[in-house]
């Protein structure tokens, strides 16, 4: 793939140039090999010579000459194009801020560059003046031109047409952007799930299961997509990503793998009003569901009383992943019911519950302070004082001199 | 007692890399009333501009090469006061909350997400302002005690 202007005719040239030297110096090495140079003084070597030197010299001062017209034209061309890119972007701000009132000018075809600039402004501004801008689009045909592409073609230009659609937010895309959920080509199947997702963030809900999110989530249920790759489409949707969100985690049905993502999604967008939704997984058989389950709780900083219970019984998890997780959430809970439950994990066989335990106690306010400082100082067990000591360093409640006297290390 | 001076007269520096989105909030800023605008593409320009400039407020891209947004905000911490309210709005693509934690840790006082609505950027930037101004009237302005209400 050639990515500037005139790369191939460079790569041509750059062959012929050197092809051409090649073969002179093989016809020189090979007159020597033969035993026609016996007298490399005689004229036709040095005929030989002369030719080749002057044949190289004329050569290199081609590829010279070329390079710098390359470097000289491109530099032009840049100059030009940053000059057309400013004067589109002017012309488009200048749509998107207009008065409501005025009509959505249309010019007969818009040039790549044109296209380019007003994509890069949608990724910049919503509301009425990206309405505009879409309009815009639409009535220079360029959402057709991307569909028709999207469909046929190349895949580098299908791509192309996947990423503009993806930039440009256009409602009327969405459904030819959902059937590419089922592409052969994982690439192609990855930009569609993010520009689908881009499209739906901008698109007023529509209740129903012939909705746009109904019609999202049937798509992602039945894709073969990564689960990167539907975390990152559920992260696209932004303010959006709610109602997805609750109406996955309310599926009986769902794929693990589908509920560990929205687990994942709703804490790491910090949908807080999911709580709910998200701690019912707490009791799932499966364990890095009720790890992802406490994982979202703690990014979420609630835990809903229905779920406390179950959050105190997995903080003795026989899974030391869940127990970390659990310990992390328990310092969203009120501290006369989190520190019990925590305190006998100072001395659990894992470094990471311990340092979850121990971490979470000391968020809990002045009780949870004091309750590590009794654990650094009386602990039976050597594992749990340090423990208690390392987390009492780290939040300034204790001094370097006074950690070395609790744990006894110099 | 010095003049409250009006917002529209407020300074504002626009530091982001993709020229597409200065014109943008150059022409918003401009529409609304705002006369004292200036901005960069060159991140690394920004420091100097700010010095020269001295703004009131100042709009700034996360993701940018080079230098990006949080090492533009290191190193305007030195230039801006402890006691100075000089807000820094941050306009950024990224919607991850650990991101809005680091900016906010870094001294960021307010997030517009991209794509963005022009009345919730000009709210924002008002309502920063105002702040700014509020801060720069009690500083030269103090109110004497007991008079507070």
């Amino acid at each position: 793939m050639w990515r500037r202007y005139g790369d191939a005719l460079y790569t041509l040239l750059t062959l012929a140039v050197f092809g051409f030297e090649t073969i002179a110096l093989g016809v020189l090495s090979l007159s020597f090999l033969l035993g026609k140079a016996s007298g490399i003084a005689s004229t036709p070597v040095e005929a030989i010579l002369l030719s080749v030197v002057i044949s190289s010299a004329s050569a290199l001062a081609l590829l010279g000459l070329y390079l710098l017209s390359y470097h000289f034209i491109s530099a032009m061309r840049d100059r030009h194009q940053a000059g057309q890119v400013d004067a589109w972007t002017e012309w488009w701000v200048a749509l998107a801020l207009a008065s409501p009132d005025e009509p959505v000018e249309g010019r007969n075809r818009l040039p790549r560059v044109a296209v380019d600039s007003v994509l890069s402004l949608l990724e910049a501004v919503k509301g009425e003046e990206g309405d505009r801008l879409k309009e815009a689009l639409a009535g220079h045909g360029v959402d057709r031109q991307f569909l028709k592409r999207v469909n046929t073609g190349h895949l580098t230009a299908r791509l192309d047409a996947i990423e503009g659609l993806g930039k440009a937010r256009l409602p009327q895309a969405l459904d030819a952007l959902l059937t590419l959920f089922a592409h052969a080509k994982p690439v192609v199947r990855r930009m569609a799930a993010r520009a689908a997702a881009g499209t739906l963030a901008v698109m007023a809900p529509e209740p129903g299961p012939n909705g746009p999110h109904a019609r999202f989530i049937r798509a992602i249920r039945h894709a073969d997509l990564q689960p990167g790759v539907v975390q990152e489409a559920l992260l696209l949707l932004e303010t959006r990503a709610g109602p997805i969100l609750r109406e996955l985690l309310a599926d009986p049905e769902l794929p693990h793998t589908l509920r560990w993502v929205a687990l994942e999604t709703s804490g790491r967008l910090g949908l807080a009003d999911m709580a709910d939704q998200v701690a019912a997984s707490s009791t799932h058989p499966d364990p890095e569901l009720r790890a992802a389950t406490f994982r979202a709780l703690r990014r979420l900083g609630a835990v809903p009383e229905e779920a406390e219970a179950q959050l105190l019984r997995a903080v003795e998890d026989e899974v030391d992943f869940v127990r970390v997780q659990a310990a992390h959430a328990a310092a969203f809970l009120a501290a006369e019911t989190a520190i019990p439950a925590l305190e006998p994990r100072l001395g659990d066989p894992s470094w990471w519950v311990r340092r979850a335990a121990a971490g979470s106690m000391a968020r809990l306010g002045e009780v949870g302070v004091a309750a590590v400082r009794r654990a650094a100082e009386n602990h039976p067990e050597q594992a749990a004082r340090e423990m208690a000591v390392q987390i009492l360093l780290e939040a300034d409640e204790l001094t370097p001199a006074a950690a070395r006297l609790a744990t006894g290390v110099a | 007692m010095q003049a409250t001076p009006r917002l529209t007269d407020a300074r504002i520096l626009v530091v982001d890399d993709e020229r597409v989105n200065v014109v943008l909030l150059e022409r918003i800023l401009d529409q609304d009333g705002y006369r004292n605008v200036k901005s960069v593409t060159d991140p690394s320009e920004a420091v100097a501009l700010f010095d020269q400039f001295e703004p009131d407020l100042v709009l700034l891209d996360l993701h940018m090469p080079k230098l990006d947004g949080f090492a533009v905000m290191k190193l305007l911490e030195d230039r801006i006061s402890r006691d100075t309210f000089l807000p820094i709005l941050i306009l950024t693509a990224d919607i991850r909350p650990e991101i809005k934690r680091r900016a906010l840790a870094a001294g960021a006082k307010d997030f517009v997400t991209k794509p963005f609505d022009r009345t919730e950027v000009l709210l924002r930037i008002q309502n920063l302002l105002e702040t700014r101004f509020l801060h720069l009237r009690v500083r030269h302005d103090p109110v004497p005690e007991g008079q507070a209400t």
